[in-house]
């Protein structure tokens, strides 16, 4: 029973002051075991602030991100699971599913992780399973000024995995979960 | 302090030989008590004539005489030495042990089974009579101790042998022969013997199977309930639920199906009911049982194999959540630890696939009479431990008010120092593991109870250092205490017995 917790975009402080207050008072230390982060923090004040919540901690490279040194992608297995990680910038068209596959049969991965739309989007194609966790802090995107703030957080146990998506709808938390199981012939 | 010493100079009129022993205590008594022994009156009602009479044959209480402060002679014997110091006199353990109260010393050394609970003094006499010699710090005697030590024990094996063959157990013949404590080579005993005295097995043998079964089946179902994690709680209960109405394998494409999460039952709730709200709270102490399970007993390599440990923590996980007043309190681990040897070593294959549930429910058994002293809130009430320590106070006060005094009033070295270890723990901290479990088996044995015979045992303990505890002052006491130095533990239950009957305040 690993929890993994994902969120991006936060584009702190360019385009917001910080993360929901609701969203905050949920996340407390101790009870995740691994961050990733999809990019476009963008000041090192939220990587400590990630850091304080659990210590594994990974991040790639967003386009307003100050720190130069985070990868443009990255690659961990959990449990059963490979999860790919990538801002998703670099792939276009920005949110395209087709491109993003091709991204993740790239990185030969199960689950792929990518932000930049800030849309929450979770897809299943044959060779594996794209998410999106959406703009922490409901920050304004490329695209659009109407971004709900989201994240996700995943319940990976054996070979399965439960998504927990919190959403902040009209000021309150809303919280779904999706469930998928590895198969065999998911990538190959 | 005048007045105490006087209460050293023996009651009777004893020979002087005796007294050089005591010489390294209280030197100003010597003096007064080779002068003519003037007792003051108010001390005892025979008067000032008293010196005059013979010894008395008759082993009383001096509680049950007014004069309740005076030191009952046979604590004034000095083989209440702490080893080794070899008494120079002869014998003094023969004399005073002659005859013990109930009944008449019977010739044959094997005790028979119609005599009363405290005929284990009787019987250890008996047997030393028999092979008569001097003293227990009998350091020229290991060839005849030796074999007649052997032969005891065989006796003892097959009387419990005997005893647990029966179709009805009859529990006062086992709680006197467990009072005597099981052999060496009893491994295959102390199991039995355990589980019966901690009512775990019903005393008719027919039901013992029917019984066992419940019990396993109830374990079962406490893992089931206790030690899952929420995850898998949840998808258990969604299996059965039936709430998946696709198949999650399908090769379907495209975006997933989000579904409602029910009752705030994420991994992130802070909602009282949440299971996995519930589930963090108690991950504090699952890591607290975590540390204790891998520090019991480091010496043995029993306890640090994978399967042991993993049992050991399953179990304390499952008592925890059972009883949510007190919860683990650290410690547990070591009263549990004992329990577990006795029964993973039953030779009997019967029951190895059961040892988990035994040693669980027997662990029940036995913490229940203890369970007020780990309970925080009851710390300063009438049942919590500094009730307990006062008891143990009272009874040292009872049985001899002289070392009471000198431990409480004078060097201020009070219980809490050092019993609340031996309490608490059952004595597992202060003796190696096969002497405890010795005394363990007359702690369990007893049909006072194990609260009770522990405090007596404390006593005892307290009693047989005394000449040590007497002559040091706080620092030196509490240094002896904390670590009780090797003693003769037939000697140390053989006291404890001694102590009957004046427990209850």
């Amino acid at each position: 029973m690993v929890l993994v917790l994902a969120l991006g975009d936060l584009h702190v402080p360019h385009r917001a002051a910080d993360l929901p207050a609701k969203f905050k008072s949920m996340l407390v230390p101790g009870k995740i075991q691994h961050i990733i982060c999809t990019g476009n923090l963008c000041i090192k004040e939220v990587h400590d602030y990630l850091k304080s919540l659990c210590p594994d901690l990974h991040i790639t490279r967003g386009e307003y991100d100050e720190d130069a040194r985070y990868p443009e992608t990255k690659t961990l297995t959990i449990g059963q699971f490979k999860l790919g990680l990538c801002h998703g910038h670099q792939v276009v068209p920005w949110g395209d599913l087709d491109s993003l596959a091709m991204l993740q049969r790239q990185l030969d991965v199960d689950i792929l992780v990518t932000g930049h739309t800030h849309q929450f989007k979770a897809y299943k194609h044959e060779g594996g399973v794209v998410i999106n966790p959406g703009s922490a802090t409901g920050a304004y995107s490329s695209i659009t000024y109407d971004v709900n703030p989201s994240f996700i957080l995943m319940d990976i146990d054996g070979l399965r995995v439960v998504v927990y998506v919190y959403e902040l709808i009209d000021g309150e938390v809303k919280v779904d979960k999706i469930d998928f199981k590895k198969t065999a012939t998911m990538h190959a | 302090m005048q007045r105490d010493t006087d209460i050293l100079a023996p009651l009777g009129a004893t020979n002087p030989s005796q007294q050089p022993s005591l010489s390294c205590c209280v030197p100003t008594c010597r003096s007064r008590s080779a002068a003519a022994l003037l007792p003051e009156p108010s001390r005892h009602e025979a008067g000032a004539a008293f010196h005059l009479l013979p010894p008395r044959p008759s082993r009383s209480f001096p509680m049950r005489k007014k004069a309740a402060r005076v030191v009952p002679e046979w604590l004034n014997s000095p083989l209440w030495s702490a080893p080794p110091q070899a008494p120079a006199s002869p014998d003094p353990y023969g004399a005073d042990l002659s005859p013990p109260p109930p009944p008449k010393p019977q010739p044959p050394p094997t005790p028979t089974p119609t005599v009363p609970p405290p005929s284990y003094e009787q019987a250890v006499g008996s047997s030393r009579r028999a092979r008569g010699e001097a003293g227990w710090e009998g350091d020229g005697e290991d060839e005849d101790e030796d074999s007649g030590g052997a032969a005891l024990r065989a006796h003892l094996l097959s009387d419990f042998k005997l005893a647990l063959s029966k179709k009805v157990i009859n529990m006062g013949e086992l709680r006197r022969l467990a009072c005597l404590g099981v052999p060496e080579g009893g491994a295959g005993v102390r199991p039995l013997v355990w589980k019966l005295l901690l009512g775990y097995l019903p005393i008719e043998r027919a039901f013992w199977p029917h019984e066992l079964q419940k019990k396993w089946s109830q374990y079962s179902a406490y893992i089931d309930e206790f030690l899952l994690n929420p995850s898998e709680k949840i998808r258990r209960f969604e299996e059965t639920k039936l709430l998946r109405k696709k198949e999650l394998n399908s090769d379907k494409i495209g975006l997933l199906p989000r579904s409602e999460v029910t009752n705030e039952e994420h991994p992130l709730s802070v909602g009282k009911s949440s299971l996995w709200n519930q589930y963090f709270q108690e991950s504090e102490i699952l890591e607290q049982i975590d540390r204790d399970v891998k520090r019991t007993h480091p010496e043995m390599s029993f306890f640090s194999t994978k399967t042991n440990q993993e049992s050991l923590r399953r179990i304390l996980i499952i008592f925890s959540k059972l009883n949510p007043s007190i919860r683990y309190v650290q410690g547990m681990n070591e009263v549990l630890a004992p329990l577990f040897y006795v029964f993973m070593n039953d030779p009997d294959p019967s029951n190895s696939a059961s040892v988990e549930a035994d040693t669980f429910f027997c662990f029940i058994e036995l913490l229940s009479g203890f369970k007020n002293n780990y309970c925080k809130h009851l710390d300063d009430s009438q049942v919590g431990i500094r009730s307990t320590l006062s008891k143990l106070s009272q009874l040292l006060k009872r049985h001899d008010e002289e070392l009471w005094r000198h431990m409480e009033i004078t060097t201020k070295v009070y219980p809490q120092y050092y019993a609340f270890r031996w309490i608490t723990l059952l004595l597992t901290m202060e003796f190696s593991f096969n002497v405890f479990i010795h005394i363990w088996d007359a702690i369990l044995g007893d049909p006072e109870g194990p609260p009770e015979t522990l405090l007596r045992i404390c006593c005892a303990m307290l009693i047989i250092v005394r000449r040590r505890l007497l002559a040091g002052d706080f620092t030196a006491n509490i240094q002896l205490l904390q670590h009780y130095p090797p003693t003769n533990i037939d000697h140390l239950l053989h006291i404890a017995n001694r102590l009957r009957g004046s427990v209850a305040i």
